[in-house]
């Protein structure tokens, strides 16, 4: 990559809605929204509430599935000259492998990040994150179907994220990603109604980093692939944060849909900061964190 | 349908207008934005310096000046994010991204638009009204609020159209009730042929004009206000349900991006 930024699944479409807002080649890594093997309608709305320097949502997957993303989404894609990861995500162990095998010949494609992680869909998702043989056992089929990268994209909502990073590392990930979403709750208090159609949801931007960055901390100190921090990152300082303690890349999820320019931005301020810190690359700052 | 060259923008606060009761008119210079607004269009506002607030907020684009590059908002004070728009003043600039969504379309063969409106959801048809002014078609307002402090534009609309009913739930002026049967009642005595509705207002209101134009046989625009993280099609929050999907499998559209104007028989509304 040319440099440790990335888009986080969701929150960046299929990249074709920000052409007009930023050069899409700048930016690192684009992932893709999710991706099943069959189509899929997304939950019922409401899917999102804003809450204290954050949302919920519940979006639930919606996708044209496999051969819709191939046929529909592929076209753009392919124009562009950075690194497309596409986000997989399977019901049963099979699916994820079955999605990847589809997948592995398209050139545009250069790697997988496998949502083991997404708090919004009843079936499967969250027993992949939170069960680490099930995790091992779904990277492994991955591994088995393809040599590009693969990163496992892990949940917050579980009791150790490092014992599920070691499981991953085992099956053969490149690489992790956290985190997801982490199951929230808002409700109106002049309807006593949930705010979301499905009750819980998955909370991100600037409310979730502290939480976030301790998983990532968490993580760093228990496997020995990269991990790629997501959870609110709005400026390059908040990125700063994550390579601090460790992580070798980061994405941007929330912000880009406040400021769909702020891959830019970041990207901007980072190459001020090594300027002005008389760093070589980036890199140098990954994992000093003084204690 | 041609592509929106949505992009985000700086826009200059020209005025702050309270126009009626806890509602403003915000007039903002921006040229680009001014000369390709049309009618239903959007704009997603960034709020500045507002503590824990974290998305855009939308509004339609009101109105147009486009000799002056101006456009308007108008907008009704209902929470921190349009509290806070009402302390800006003149020469600040703002973030804004638009315009955003598709828009109201005018048919062939439309010989009378027949324009419902409730409360706020007056704000898209000023627009409405100077982009599609032709001699050649007649328009008619149905237009309710609460009170009479609410009420607003009927002067810079009287000008362009021929007749405008508004009605107040409590009778304070116009008729007394709901507008909707104020519609009701001039839907039975007129012949609907070369007749279109184009509808915005609160969800009680969308739903009982959505059955009486179906029941009428009658075309329906409406635009509808779902909550939006982003407003350009990237989180999917924004979703309407399609009609034909009513039993079995839902089928979803996105506000933002497929709309916010819709055949209103096509789409559900949210209870
Ligand atoms: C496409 C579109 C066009 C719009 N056009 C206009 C317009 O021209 N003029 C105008 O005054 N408003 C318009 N709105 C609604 C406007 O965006 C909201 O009133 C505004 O976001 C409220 O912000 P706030 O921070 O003041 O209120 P908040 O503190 O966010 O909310 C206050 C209360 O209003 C409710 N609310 C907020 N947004 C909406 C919404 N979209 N629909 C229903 N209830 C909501 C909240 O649930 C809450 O109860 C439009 C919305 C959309 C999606
Ligand atoms: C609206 C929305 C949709 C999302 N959809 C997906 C998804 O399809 N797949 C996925 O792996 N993560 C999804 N996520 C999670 C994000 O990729 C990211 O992990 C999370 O939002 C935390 O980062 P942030 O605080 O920067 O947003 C979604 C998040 C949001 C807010
Ligand atoms: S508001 Fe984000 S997709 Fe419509």
């Amino acid at each position: 990559m040319i440099n440790p930024i990335m888009v986080a699944s969701g929150t960046f479409g299929y990249a074709e809605e920000f052409e007009s807002f930023v050069n899409l080649n700048k930016i690192g890594g684009i992932i893709t929204k999710t991706v099943t093997l069959e189509s899929r309608p997304g939950n019922p709305p409401p899917r999102i509430a804003e809450t204290s320097s954050g949302m919920l949502n519940s979006i639930g997957l919606p996708n044209v599935g496999v051969e819709g993303f191939i046929r529909l989404k592929m076209p753009f894609l392919k124009k562009l000259k950075t690194h497309v990861f596409v986000n997989v995500a399977g019901k049963t162990t099979e699916q994820f492998s079955q999605v990847v095998e589809r997948l592995d010949q398209l050139e545009t494609v250069s790697g997988y990040e496998l949502n083991f992680s997404c708090p919004n869909v009843k079936e499967g998702g969250l027993s992949f994150s939170s069960d680490p043989n099930t995790a091992e056992r779904a990277t492994q089929l991955v591994r088995k179907v393809t040599q590009k990268p693969i990163i496992a994209k892990l949940t917050p909502n579980v009791t150790s994220i490092g014992q599920i990073g070691k499981a991953v590392e085992n099956g053969g990930a490149d690489a992790v990603s956290a985190v997801n979403t982490f199951v929230g709750l808002a409700i109106d208090t002049q309807t006593f109604r949930p705010k979301l159609a499905t009750i819980t949801g998955g909370l991100s931007g600037p409310a979730i980093k502290p939480i976030a960055l301790a998983k990532v901390y968490e993580l760093v100190k228990s496997i020995s692939i990269p991990v790629i921090g997501i959870g609110g990152i709005f400026s390059f300082n908040d990125a700063l944060e994550y390579l601090i303690v460790g992580a070798t890349a980061f994405q941007i999820g929330t912000a880009n849909f406040v400021n769909p320019r702020v891959t830019e931005q970041i990207l901007n301020d980072m190459l001020l900061y090594c300027e002005n810190h008389n760093i070589n690359h980036i890199e140098e700052v990954i994992g000093s964190i003084k204690i | 349908m041609t592509k929106n060259i949505t992009n985000i923008y700086r826009a200059t606060v020209v005025n702050l207008e309270n126009v009626a009761l806890d509602t403003f008119k915000l007039t903002l210079h921006e040229p680009t934005l001014s000369t390709q607004a049309k009618p239903g269009h959007f704009v997603n506002i960034k709020i500045p310096d507002c503590d824990g607030i974290l998305w855009r907020r939308p509004f339609s684009i009101h109105n147009t000046e486009k000799q002056q590059g101006h456009f308007d908002i108008l907008f009704k004070i209902v929470g921190k994010g349009t509290n806070n728009l009402i302390g800006r003043t003149a020469g600040e600039k703002l973030d804004i991204i638009g315009p955003l969504g598709n828009s109201f379309t005018l048919d062939e063969n439309t010989s009378e638009a027949i324009i419902v409106a409730g409360g706020l959801g007056i704000a898209p048809f000023p627009l409405f009204l100077k982009h599609f002014e032709r001699h050649d078609i007649k328009i008619t307002i149905f237009y309710g609020v609460k009170t009479k402090e609410n009420i607003c534009c009927i002067k810079d609309m009287a000008e362009h159209v021929a007749t405008i009913f508004y009605t107040t739930e409590d009778g304070s002026e116009g008729d007394k009730g709901y507008v909707t049967d104020l519609m009701h009642n001039y839907l039975d005595r007129i012949d609907l042929t070369g007749r279109q509705l184009f509808v915005c207002g609160p969800t009680p209101m969308l739903k009982t004009v959505r059955a009486l134009t179906i029941s009428y046989g009658i075309r329906a625009q409406v635009s509808v206000e779902n909550l939006m993280a982003c407003g350009f099609g990237a989180c999917m929050g924004c979703a309407v349900r399609l009609a034909r999907s009513a039993e079995g499998e839902p089928e979803y559209r996105l506000a933002c991006k497929d709309g916010p104007v819709f055949n209103m028989d096509e789409i559900l509304f949210n209870d």
